[in-house]
């Protein structure tokens, strides 16, 4: 049997907006290769705030964050990039570039990445098709309605099959359905081994998956055991 | 991932889409930054004026290099001889010694006699017309076409045209031909410093236009570093769309510029003729390869300095 790497480690790490106060205290955590969080807490609570650290959008302001064995503290800016490359982030707010067609904006971490457009032009037209926007590749975000835009995030967010997936509140703007297949589909891809931090406050879906759950409550987090059902 | 979400779509439909796509996107290239993010068509007017008088000062450097060229090679290829007397008898036989003097040196090519009305045109523009002739004895002068050898060392010339004709007296153009040379390096030097000077400020334009551009573009920006974007591949995208800019600026700058060039140089004509001791503002040969850098040079200074400086504003960043 093959010791799990970590893909995530927080040691007593700490994030503060102002002096003041921390927004998140004595964050300790593990995650390994091929797990399942879910991440919940009330509005405000810092389940963003969180997964802006793991994304690398901000720095713990104390303690230490491992990704993938890395020590993201001491790394070089420089190595950055290559760590981000192994995460997919579904945004709250999609973050698509509106200047971009939906097929360009899935396509973005393939070009960044230096990758041939031969290469990746029938993955992103796959995934995009898969997502339903088949017909839409070449619509620009601002004529999709908050549905389809979110779905073009997901498929921006699974392109270059990271061995990360975070995703915050990614059923927000979409109909039960999709969001159940898109659930499902994180499930699918945990399976083949990426591991996935779902940010959400739909205790429903947390009920029906009964994965893990780390909740964030007075700016700690705290672990809970597999809720609910289970998928 | 064979499922399909919407379940709307044939295989046969899926596969002409992406042949479609696959046939425009071999000629596309979308850009990462939107075209009006970068400072647009208000950089591309500046570029074009930085590049309008950049090529101006370029042409005032070659003009006066080519000008003073042509002046300094026919004061060092003549000389004159002056001969004065106390009246027109001495003066001619002054000047008929001189002649043969002149004729008999090696390394003169040629030695020509002013006629006296020749010489006294050459006073009107100080005492009107005919004057000079009325109330002056006028000297003879001769002017004389020499060898570069014999121009190197005149001193024995000097000394056997003294002892042929006393009054005459040798002018080798030297006080004249520094102050040329002079007048022209200065001339040069600041047409130099003005086209320096405008590449500085083309290097500050592109310096404030990629801050503003990165500003507008920060969201932009953010989602490439999370996606995985270095900052090269970020830097290297902005020098791409400020090269392209700066390229259209600069052609617009440059023709605008010949165009100007062109003008002048037909007033010029029209007005003093072909034969002034102005300068001509034409420019030919491999000199007019060196304004056609200077567009080149515009675009690649403000492509390299936007490039700079996005990289340096994000290492400030996390």
């Amino acid at each position: 049997m093959t010791a799990k790497q970590q893909i995530i480690r927080f040691e007593s790490a700490g994030l503060a907006y102002s002096e003041a106060e921390e927004t998140l205290s004595d964050i300790n955590f593990t995650l390994g290769e091929g797990e399942f969080r879910f991440l919940t807490g009330p509005s405000g609570a810092g389940k963003t705030s969180l997964l802006k650290m793991i994304y690398l959008a901000m720095k713990p302001t104390r303690g230490r964050l491992f990704l993938f064995g890395e020590d993201t503290s001491e790394a070089p800016r420089d190595a950055l990039p290559m760590l981000r490359r192994r995460i997919g982030v579904v945004f709250q707010e999609f973050r698509l570039l509106e200047h971009l067609t939906a097929f360009d904006n899935v396509a973005l971490p393939m070009k960044v990445a230096g990758v041939n457009v031969n290469q990746y032009r029938e993955d992103v037209s796959e995934l995009l098709n898969w997502v339903g926007l088949g017909e839409r590749m070449d619509a620009k975000p601002p004529t999709l309605s908050g549905g389809e835009q979110q779905r073009v995030a997901l498929a921006r967010a699974l392109v270059s099959k990271p061995d990360l997936i975070l995703a915050d509140e990614p059923t927000g703007n979409v109909d039960p359905a999709m969001s159940e297949r898109i659930m499902k589909l994180f499930v699918e891809l945990n399976k083949l081994g990426a591991a996935v931090v779902v940010a959400t406050h739909d205790l429903h879906l947390v009920q029906s998956l009964g994965k893990p759950v780390l909740r964030i409550a007075d700016g700690r987090v705290t672990r809970s055991p597999a809720a609910g059902g289970g998928a | 991932m064979s499922e399909t979400v919407a379940g709307s779509e044939t295989p046969e439909r899926r596969s002409t889409v992406r042949a479609k796509r696959g046939l425009f996107s071999r000629w596309r290239r979308n850009p990462l930054l939107p075209e009006a993010g970068a400072g647009g068509a208000p950089l591309t007017a500046v570029i074009a004026v930085m590049s309008f008088l950049a090529v101006l000062a370029m042409a005032a450097v070659l003009i006066i290099h080519q000008s003073a060229g042509k002046w300094t090679a026919e004061l060092q290829s003549e000389i004159t001889v002056q001969i004065k007397g106390a009246d027109a008898a001495e003066i001619a036989a002054g000047a008929s010694a001189a002649i043969r003097v002149l004729n008999e040196t090696e390394g003169v090519e040629e030695a020509i006699l002013k006629s006296e009305e020749e010489s006294a045109a050459l006073l009107e523009p100080w005492l009107g017309k005919g004057n000079a002739q009325a109330f002056l004895t006028i000297p003879a002068l001769i002017d004389v076409k020499v060898t570069p050898a014999l121009r190197g060392d005149l001193a024995p010339l000097r000394e056997r045209l003294a002892v042929a004709a006393p009054g005459a007296s040798l002018d080798d153009h030297a006080t004249w031909h520094n102050r040329l040379a002079m007048a022209a390096q200065s001339g040069q030097a600041l047409a130099l410093f003005v086209f320096l000077l405008v590449m500085g400020a083309a290097c500050a334009v592109s310096m404030f236009a990629a801050r503003a551009g990165l500003a507008a573009n920060r969201e932009i920006i953010s989602v490439l570093h999370l996606v995985g974007a270095t900052d090269e591949f970020i830097a290297s995208e902005v020098q791409r769309r400020f090269f392209v800019l700066g390229f259209r600026g600069a052609i617009t700058g440059m023709l605008t510029a010949f165009a100007a060039l062109a003008g002048a140089a037909y007033l010029l004509e029209r007005g003093v003729g072909a034969d002034s001791f102005l300068p001509q503002f034409t420019i030919g040969g491999w000199s007019a390869l060196w304004l056609f850098t200077v567009p080149l040079a515009t675009c690649l200074v403000t492509a390299y300095t936007a490039r700079l400086t996005v990289l340096k504003t994000l290492r400030s960043q996390y």
